[in-house]
């Protein structure tokens, strides 16, 4: 992060942008506004922002129509502010591109880590899916395909190991049922989420310190499952 | 009835009597015959008329006397009833059951027309019945409705039906006779119809037909049933009804009352459905107004607490929350309100106004969302009107926001205001892209949003219902229209009392 990364924020409603650009110029990012799809999709064309904050609730386009079109010419990461409790939204625009969401009423916080989560992705993208990561407690050796928990070896199924992977490479970031049954058992089983939900309690019971209040693999619920960010 | 029918057969019976003496006559005298069979023949003809048109027992007393007739004049020898050829006996005693035979047939054939006729009267009047109940939608007063058909279609001067509540009867009567019906009586006929379902194919009825004597009268009580389950009696009184149509009124009446039944729960199924819709169309939108504002207010204190703001950025903040703030708050005031409305605890409190004050109340409600539009505001008279002045303001900020909201910014918004003797007249015009005829009908229903403005416009639905529940409780009303020249109008006309304002009097 050599250079302030840019983000445009795209929101509707004068006061929550009143208030969110001032606290991520705080945080030292680059920061444009958009009040409608049509302003935010010409601002991805000419500003190439290195992140999107997207308002679902934009008076000219749907907020997942804007996911796509935004995807179909870029992958830079989406973050979206949804005020809807609708989980199914939620999920779709996860599933249509979107990298994180928060959830209004959200605080400060919350959103600048999903921000930051969503731009380490960005930034660490050309590392090799290999090597070796700690964090906090739990290390992980993708080379060997072993986990440590402090000094201790956790030994795990080849389908635990990839469940645990794939959410310690994308940690802090959520990642839908539909992604992760996609990525593990491939296409055909995205329908069949009990796979998930078995090899997630066998994962709990090995990895986490106590399965029943997990730590490190936490459920979004009706989304999907984030590694902690530590 | 059956008098007239009586008159009528003594009626035809003399003019058989009379073609009998004439043809009597006209053999005799006029024509010299004596021949007994022409005679006979002659007289068996009318026999046959008299028993296509009448009785049987016309026919046989023509009959008889045609006999009597035939022996008289016609059969030697003439002028006395006695037969001297043994012959003759044979064919006066032929004649005579010939004659009555075929009056018997003519008179069955007769009697099945009749009863066919009154059949089809019968099915005709019941048709028209199970008519009246299709036709009955309003499941209110569908049983007094269903008496008064039964009553008004099978001319009955008495016709109830009796529902059992408990061990008390519901009695739903029309007709022109009142005829107090006995509980016990009731409750006995309905436990005998309870206990037995017989079919009586000669009378074709079912058991439990009684009849109960109510000051004087004869009143059939026949029960209602659903299958073979008694749901109920129906009583009638006033004309003779056959039990078989009595029954067939019975079944007809006790699908109505099933009807009924079924109409009123699918009524208050439809209530709790769309009571169950409006509180979740309340919900999704309360959490989506709540939680902008709450999401603002949150970022910008926080944004508050950091040392990072400089002076003028930390105004800018707490600008955002006041403004926030307000919006909940207005938020709230609906919220409570539309309770109010809906509770019914909202009552008018008239004093004495001038129009303009309302409208300078209205416009500080909603200062927010109408700061930056030209508003035109035209006072066309200067008339006092008595009218509450809090639920008027509040019904005119609601529209006004309304308009606010659904128009692209800087448009202008035009007020006319109205003081006239009959009451206060407030429009609001606005330049706007109009109101959509499918949402026309439903604009003043709650929670109701535009189509497609629900995705274009933040809101609850709620203001305009507002508005209209607010000018209901003064009597108000309220209405929109589309103006010729585009844009959407909303009217206001409270009646209220009016006069002149202090300084106008003096000027006069």
């Amino acid at each position: 992060m050599s250079q302030a990364a840019r983000i445009l924020l795209v929101d509707d409603e004068a006061s929550i942008q009143r208030a969110l650009a001032p606290l991520l110029r705080s945080r030292g990012y680059d920061v444009a506004v958009a009040t409608t799809g049509e302003e935010a999709l010409a601002a991805v064309r000419s500003q190439a922002p290195d992140l999107i904050v997207l308002d679902l609730g934009l008076p000219d386009i749907e907020g997942t129509e804007i996911c796509r079109r935004v995807r179909a010419e870029s992958a830079v990461p989406i973050v979206v502010l949804s005020a809807r409790g609708g989980e199914s939204d939620k999920v779709s625009v996860l599933d249509i591109g979107a990298d994180d969401y928060v959830t209004k009423p959200f605080g400060p916080e919350e959103l600048l880590a999903r921000i930051r989560v969503a731009l380490r992705r960005v930034f660490s993208e050309d590392e090799m899916p290999g090597g070796r990561l700690q964090l906090g407690d739990l290390a992980i050796d993708y080379d060997r395909r072993r986990v440590l928990r402090g000094d201790e070896e956790i030994r795990l199924t080849p389908k635990e190991f990839e469940l645990l992977a794939l959410l310690m490479r994308n940690s802090g970031r959520v990642l839908t049922h539909r992604a992760i049954l996609k990525a593990i058992w491939g296409p055909n089983a995205v329908n069949q989420p009990e796979h998930l939900w078995v090899l997630m309690g066998q994962l709990r019971k090995k990895v986490e310190p106590d399965p029943a209040h997990p730590r490190y693999l936490l459920s979004e619920p009706w989304v999907g499952y984030r590694f902690a960010i530590l | 009835m059956s008098q007239s029918f009586a008159r009528r057969d003594a009626l035809i019976l003399a003019l058989a009597l009379a073609a009998i003496v004439a043809v009597t006559a006209a053999f005799r005298v006029g024509l010299h015959l004596t021949n007994p069979t022409t005679a006979a023949l002659s007289y068996l003809l009318i026999v046959l008329v008299t028993a296509a048109a009448s009785t049987l027992w016309a026919a046989i007393a023509a009959s008889c006397v045609a006999d009597l007739c035939l022996n008289y004049f016609f059969m030697p020898p003439f002028g006395t009833f006695t037969i001297a050829d043994p012959q003759n006996w044979a064919a006066l005693f032929a004649f005579l059951a010939v004659s009555v035979i075929a009056s018997n047939l003519s008179a069955a054939v007769r009697d099945r027309e009749r009863e066919a006729t009154a059949r089809h009267d019968e099915l005709a009047r019941l048709f028209d019945l199970s008519r009246d109940i299709l036709l009955t939608t309003d499941s209110r007063d569908a049983i007094p409705q269903l008496a008064l058909f039964i009553s008004r279609r099978f001319d009955l001067a008495f016709a109830a039906i009796c529902l059992p509540r408990g061990s008390d009867w519901d009695v739903f009567d029309a007709g022109t006779l009142s005829v107090t019906l006995d509980p016990t009586q009731l409750s006995e006929a309905f436990r005998a119809a309870d206990r037995a379902l017989e079919f009586d194919a000669r009378a074709r009825t079912y058991a439990g037909h009684r009849t109960a004597r109510v000051d004087g009268r004869t009143v059939h009580v026949v029960p209602l049933r659903l299958g073979t389950k008694p749901v109920g009696l129906l009583a009638a009184a006033g004309r003779a009804i056959e039990p078989g149509a009595l029954d067939a009124i019975a079944g007809v009446s006790a699908i109505a009352i099933e009807r009924t039944q079924f109409l009123e729960e699918r009524k208050s199924a439809e209530i709790a459905r769309r009571n169950e819709e409006l509180k979740s169309a309340l919900l999704a939108s309360l959490a989506h107004d709540l939680r902008t504002p709450l999401t603002a207010i949150r970022v910008a204190a926080s944004n508050l607490q950091a040392s990072w703001l400089a002076d003028s950025e930390r105004r800018d903040q707490s600008d955002v929350i006041l403004v926030e703030v307000e919006r909940l708050h207005r938020l709230f005031q609906n919220v409570l309100d539309m309770a109010r409305i809906d509770a019914g605890a909202v009552a008018a409190e008239r004093q004495w106004v001038h129009p303009s004050e309302i409208f300078e109340a209205a416009r500080e409600q909603v200062e927010q969302t109408i700061r930056d539009r030209p508003i035109e505001v035209v006072s066309e008279s200067d008339l006092l009107v008595r009218v509450d002045p809090r639920l008027t303001a509040a019904a005119l900020a609601h529209v006004l926001e309304n308009a606010a909201q659904y128009t692209s910014g800087g448009s202008a918004i035009e007020v006319r205001l109205t003081a006239a003797s009959d009451g206060l007249t407030m429009t609001v015009r606005d330049h706007g892209p109009g109101i959509g005829a499918g949402d026309l009908p439903h604009l003043f229903d709650r929670f109701y949003r535009g189509a497609g403005a629900a995705r274009r416009v933040a809101g609850t639905g709620m203001g305009l219902a507002i508005a209209r529940g607010m000018l209901i409780a003064e009597q108000g009303r309220i209405w929109a229209e589309n103006c010729a020249g585009g844009g959407a109008q909303f009217s206001i006309v409270v009646p209220a009392e009016s006069r002149p304002t202090a300084s106008a009097e003096q000027t006069a």
